[in-house]
């Protein structure tokens, strides 16, 4: 019976889960706006053929004098495939804590009579063909450069991706549901965030952090050099590179990897569906507690319009479990050129212009996130729009409360910066608050008003003001390094950056905001 | 300061189209002090012009007047003497009732003491005494309602706008509400509320409006609805079907604006 019943809800559930997915994606990538997916699609081609262009530069030069599956090659491939993976496991640990915590259609589920087991199950090969697909568009340039210049074997590297979206979706399950168990429902998801966004960073961050260490040098390559390699790395018959050996197309690795994947996945995802009722249904009970401390008696404070929209706001941003695992995230990017200025103390005056790009880089994408979350976030839009002031002070609050943010954060390590290169230390604060009004900006002509709850995924952004906001991030960086360095060349990045601000202007979206 | 001796709300010729019209030369009145209900089916038009009058919507045409001062050519000192409840309690999940009248008092300048004292008094009247340090995330719909009206109450309106304001509270909720309006009017504020619940009207209305299509098709007292529906003795549930001709309004796709998310800020 069993049998026959969930048959039918699993090819249901499948079938709806593909359709929210579809459209889902075709939102996201349209932005807040009815724009036609065509434009969309061709924008994405556009982007997909430009890769393999960068993809052939990249590879041609070890293609084409003919592949040699040394030590080098061995980690490059095994540190691609391991970034993946801690890309993917951040997204599949956001995704599994967002099944369980969403309430969406969950009370209309878990109120049918349909298995909600099947619902899980479904919802979970969805995220790792999600994950799939997603790191497809990004690596398949590669692999199919990879197979015109070197052979059909590199096909074998789909099926590595897929092993390890696989991996990741398995792994994301089982450390949600053991911190269920570790910290309780009303905890878990925030630690959850917060780990998605340490796991995410950390591997990038701790090779960078290897690289300054050994080599004094903020590139990650170093750490490619084969000395360093023949010295620290597994031998080439170690099983820890079996990944790379799948990835290069050696067929044991290739099966042995797939068939780990899908069992690995299998035991995740069979444990997740098992528990589904009952996590969500704790999840579900999870409301926001306060302690139940004494009346207040502390009298109002005095604040004008603008200071009572600020206070609301910076009060908002503090209280956002969702915000400070984001700002977790850009925070630890700053660990590198902290590692940076404390190994080059006192010896290399010239280090802002290595540190100042990351800095600056860093700030532009926290300031994004604050603004996008300040700007468009609002859960009583009609309070505010009704309250006796202007709509410039409306704004101006939120632009304000990201400023004050982004400047508490790099003020302090500017002053460390200013001990070594006073000039440095100007370049980089005055680069980074650039790039944080460059987001402001971008997010302000790109707003769409809605509650904050609907706002924790970054990615349901509008691509073009991601990508804008990214672009302008890359320019004040540029910029800063060279005015830092002290070249003239930084009036470059700098036209740059107009533009980029320039174009976003043009393509904004109208709003029917009223004064 | 708003002009004396003038009516609390005054709409004339008020139209808004979406893709067929919402608002159709809507006129009405409120006066000073006077509790005025507006009826209508669902997607009559009552909303919208509601979010008309608080800035939320931009009219096509018309002029709207409230407490003597132009809401479109003057939208800042309008809203001075205006409070918008929508249905739908919006309030910040992660502030306390207290943070939130805080917050509210800023926004309209009050002098903090007097806000302070105010919003004591209010959270007293509608019983949140006991959870205003409590984030309002964990209050139910209809504490989150309340907690909305007393932020809407705060800066002493002299015009209430009040867009479903009992949906979702229980019946001592209601009550509570209820009365908190009944003595506002009795002090002089002016209210302006749209319901279903029909006896909420009949009780507590001095006047009652009904929209249909967007025009406002019969306005007046009970009494002289009762006389025009020409239904003596009847309620105002059979009076309100007799002039919309039970019409029970589907919803048109862009009729009340409450089902819109038109968004202003």
């Amino acid at each position: 019976m069993s049998t026959f019943a969930a048959s039918p809800a699993l090819v249901r559930f499948s079938r709806h889960e593909l359709r929210l997915a579809w459209r889902d994606w075709a939102w996201m990538f349209s932005g807040w706006r009815n724009t036609s997916l065509r434009r969309a699609l061709i924008g994405m081609g556009l982007f997909y053929a430009i890769m393999h262009v960068i993809a052939y530069a990249v590879l041609s030069p070890h293609l084409t004098a003919g592949f040699v599956l040394d030590h080098t090659a061995l980690a490059m491939l095994s540190v691609t495939v391991l970034l993946s993976f801690t890309m993917m496991l951040s997204q599949a640990m956001e995704s599994v804590t967002r099944a369980f915590y969403a309430r969406d259609d969950l009370d209309l589920i878990l109120s049918s009579p349909a298995p909600s087991r099947d619902l899980f199950l479904v919802r979970i090969v969805m995220m790792a063909l999600t994950s799939w697909v997603m790191s497809a568009l990004v690596i398949s340039p590669f692999l199919n450069i990879a197979v015109a210049l070197g052979g059909a074997h590199w096909l074998s590297g789909y099926v590595v991706l897929l092993s390890v979206s696989l991996t990741a979706t398995g792994a994301g399950v089982l450390i949600t549901l053991a911190l269920f168990r570790m910290v309780g429902a009303q905890r878990t998801r925030l630690y959850a965030q917060i780990l998605a966004a340490v796991v995410g960073a950390a591997f990038l961050i701790g090779m960078q952090v290897v690289a300054i260490l050994s080599f004094g040098s903020m590139s990650r390559f170093s750490l490619f050099e084969p000395a360093f390699l023949a010295e620290h790395a597994p031998s080439a018959g170690s099983a820890l590179w079996l990944p790379a050996h799948a990835v290069a197309g050696q067929t044991g690795a290739v099966f042995l990897f797939f068939a780990a994947s899908v069992l690995f996945f299998a035991v995740g995802a069979w444990r997740g569906a098992v528990q589904f009722r009952r996590i969500v249904v704790l999840a579900l009970g999870v409301t926001e507690k306060t302690p139940r401390g004494r009346v207040s008696e502390r009298r109002f404070r005095n604040y004008s319009p603008l200071g009572a929209l600020v206070q609301k706001e910076l009060k908002l941003l503090a209280r956002d479990p969702w915000l400070v695992s984001q700002t977790l995230m850009q925070v630890l990017y700053l660990i590198p050129p902290a590692v940076m200025l404390w190994v080059s103390f006192g010896e290399n005056t010239g280090i802002s212009v290595l540190v100042a790009p990351v800095i600056v880089m860093a700030v532009g994408q926290l300031a994004g996130g604050l603004a996008w979350l300040t700007i468009s976030g609002e859960d009583a839009p009609d309070l505010i729009a009704t309250a006796p002031i202007s709509a410039f002070t409306r704004l101006w609050a939120k632009v304000v409360s990201v400023l004050a943010i982004v400047g508490a954060i790099v003020l302090p390590i500017a002053l460390c910066l200013a001990l070594l290169s006073s000039w440095g230390a100007v370049a980089t604060f005055a680069g980074a608050m650039t790039a944080a009004a460059s987001a402001i900006l971008v997010q302000l002509w790109f707003r769409a008003q809605a509650k904050r709850t609907t706002f924790r995924r970054r990615q349901v952004a509008s691509k073009a003001s991601t990508l804008a906001e990214a672009a302008a991030s890359i320019s004040c960086a540029a910029a800063t390094a060279l005015i830092a360095a002290g070249s003239l060349l930084a009036l470059l990045p700098v036209v740059l950056l107009l533009i980029v601000l320039a174009v976003s202007w043009s393509i904004r979206p109208k709003h029917s905001a009223m004064a | 300061m708003p002009p004396a001796n003038t009516a609390a709300l005054d709409i004339l010729n008020l139209r808004k189209c979406f893709s067929e019209p919402a608002v159709n030369d809507l006129s009405l009145t409120v006066r000073d002090g006077e509790f005025y209900a507006l009826l209508g089916p669902n997607g009559a038009g009552k909303t919208t012009t509601l979010r008309m009058v608080a800035g939320l919507l931009e009219a096509d045409a018309g002029c709207v007047r409230i407490c003597g001062i132009d809401a479109f050519a003057d939208p800042i000192a309008a809203k001075q003497v205006l409070a918008w409840v929508p249905d739908e309690p919006m309030v910040y999940d992660k502030l306390t009732p207290l943070e939130y009248l805080e917050f509210v008092a800023g926004l309209w300048g009050m002098e903090p003491d007097l806000a302070r004292f105010k919003a004591d008094t209010l959270l007293d009247s509608f019983g949140l005494a006991p959870h205003s340090n409590e984030r309002c995330g964990g209050f139910s719909k209809g504490m989150r309602q309340k907690v909305a009206l007393a932020g809407a109450l705060i800066h002493e309106p002299r015009l209430i706008i009040l867009d479903e304001p009992l949906t979702g509270l229980d019946a001592g909720s209601a009550r509570q509400v209820k009365k908190v309006l009944t003595g506002l009017v009795a002090q002089g504020v002016s209210v302006i509320m749209t319901t279903h619940i029909l006896e909420v009207a009949e009780r507590m209305a001095d006047r009652i409006g009904i929209i249909a299509r967007g025009r406002l098709v019969a306005e007046g007292t009970l009494e002289e609805l009762r006389i025009r529906a020409s239904a003596d003795g009847n309620s105002l549930e059979d009076i309100f079907l007799e002039i919309v001709g039970g019409e029970t309004g589907g919803e048109a796709p862009n009729g009340d604006a409450g089902d819109l998310e038109e968004n202003v800020a």
